[in-house]
């Protein structure tokens, strides 16, 4: 009897145990699907939102002016802009065969200043590498050596020839005598990618359909030329631009034209 | 509830968490709900993904793993089993310390916080303490 009392006691223990533990693993099963089931429908909810993927980037990015480097005075009687792509290959001969004249003979002589505007074409890969390589350039001083050196060497960087061009970019900064770590540093972080993109709005802006185009004073012409035409653009511009400049000083009137004629008469 | 139904519950959580962030590495979700911080720029940047995987879907890996666990451990055959409990001592104090390389990522690299992933950490130093808790108890038990 006793045996059998401590038995049933036993039995009534343990049913006591597997109910609390019944009751325990109900309310924990409860807790779980309510966790599942709302975090189901929060992560759905999220789906089914509208899909406008920001692009993010930890470095603002602000707008920078269209300056385009600058060659000669400034204040030279004639202005002349040149867009161009580092890896197109007009842009090339233009710079090779016929700018140094123009630099010897029309920018050093104080006739017009000369400004380069970088106009990445999107079919050329390397070619906002190059504008990259010749800006961090111009940091140390050295853009129209850097801008000579990448056209020169064209077949050397350009997309067809490498995936790399940083590596050839890095011999001419090292023979150019550029501080190679400033240099590098400026490349890698893009310094100056604003400016670049700048230089692109700007011929963008001025709607330029290839390169290279020459804008001359007023006039805007597109393809590479020979020394003699370009000079011909100049000597016009420089006729016009003192004819442009004193044109308010001396209103021609009626009256004037009148005058003048009755004198030649 | 016993200790292993609040590991199970714990990495139900996670695993809600690791699979948000990673929906949206994916690109199945478009914009992470953040009210604190930036986690796009956390989840969008060069850390955001380890050894070919986003980091997102190594938690996911590691809370399922964990609610595996947990589930094995927490029936009655199994619920004062040592190894069970040393197993999930040890996945729980290595993603501890993987979420604390990746806070630190955020907070002195990235330098930004990402909500959701501060979450994940907190919840698996919580898991830890749980787990060391349930070693200890099953321990003494054994």
């Amino acid at each position: 009897m006793a045996d059998k009392g401590v038995d049933g006691g036993r039995g009534r223990r343990s049913g006591v145990v597997a109910k609390q533990r019944g009751n325990s693993a109900q309310r924990f099963h409860v807790v779980l699907a309510l966790v599942v089931v709302v975090g189901a429908l929060l992560i759905v909810r999220a789906a089914k939102a509208p899909h406008a993927r920001a692009n993010v980037t930890t470095a603002p990015i602000t707008a920078a002016t269209a300056e385009g480097y600058l060659l000669g005075n400034a204040n030279a009687p004639v202005q002349i802009m040149e867009f161009a792509d580092f890896e197109c290959p007009a842009c090339g001969n233009f710079s090779v065969i016929t700018e140094p004249d123009v630099r010897a003979r029309i920018v050093n002589t104080g006739l017009a200043s000369y400004r380069f505007f970088d106009y990445p074409l999107p079919m050329h890969k390397n070619t906002i590498a190059a504008s990259n390589a010749a800006a961090c350039a111009a940091d140390q001083g050295k853009f129209w050596e850097m801008h000579d050196e990448l056209f020169r060497n064209q077949p050397e960087w350009n997309g067809e020839s490498t995936d790399n061009p940083k590596k050839i970019f890095a011999g001419y900064v090292k023979a150019l005598g550029l501080n190679g770590d400033t240099w590098e540093k400026c490349f890698d972080e893009q310094t100056h990618q604003p400016r670049i993109l700048a230089n692109q709005a700007e011929g963008a802006r001025r709607k330029v359909q290839s390169t290279p185009t020459f804008i001359i004073g007023t006039r805007m012409i597109p393809g590479a030329m020979s020394y003699d035409v370009f000079k011909a653009y100049v000597d016009s511009a420089t006729k016009e631009a003192p004819a442009a400049k004193a044109a308010p000083a001396i209103p021609a009137t009626p009256k004037a034209d009148t005058a003048a004629k009755k004198i030649t008469q | 509830m016993t200790r292993r139904q609040l590991l199970v519950l714990l990495a139900v959580i996670g695993v809600g968490i690791a699979l948000y962030l990673t929906l949206y590495k994916i690109g199945v979700i478009g914009v992470l709900s953040c009210t604190v911080g930036s986690c796009e720029a956390v989840n969008t940047s060069k850390w955001s993904v380890f050894l070919g995987l986003p980091v997102s879907a190594w938690g996911l890996l590691a809370y399922v793993a964990l609610l595996v666990i947990a589930l094995i451990g927490g029936t009655e055959a199994r619920e004062q089993s040592v190894p069970i409990a040393k197993i999930i001592v040890a996945l729980a104090a290595w993603s501890v310390l993987f979420s604390a390389w990746l806070t630190y990522l955020e907070l002195f690299v990235i330098h930004a916080i990402c909500i959701w992933c501060v979450t994940s950490a907190l919840l698996w130093v919580v898991i830890l303490a749980v787990s060391i808790a349930d070693l200890r108890a099953v321990s003494r038990a054994a």
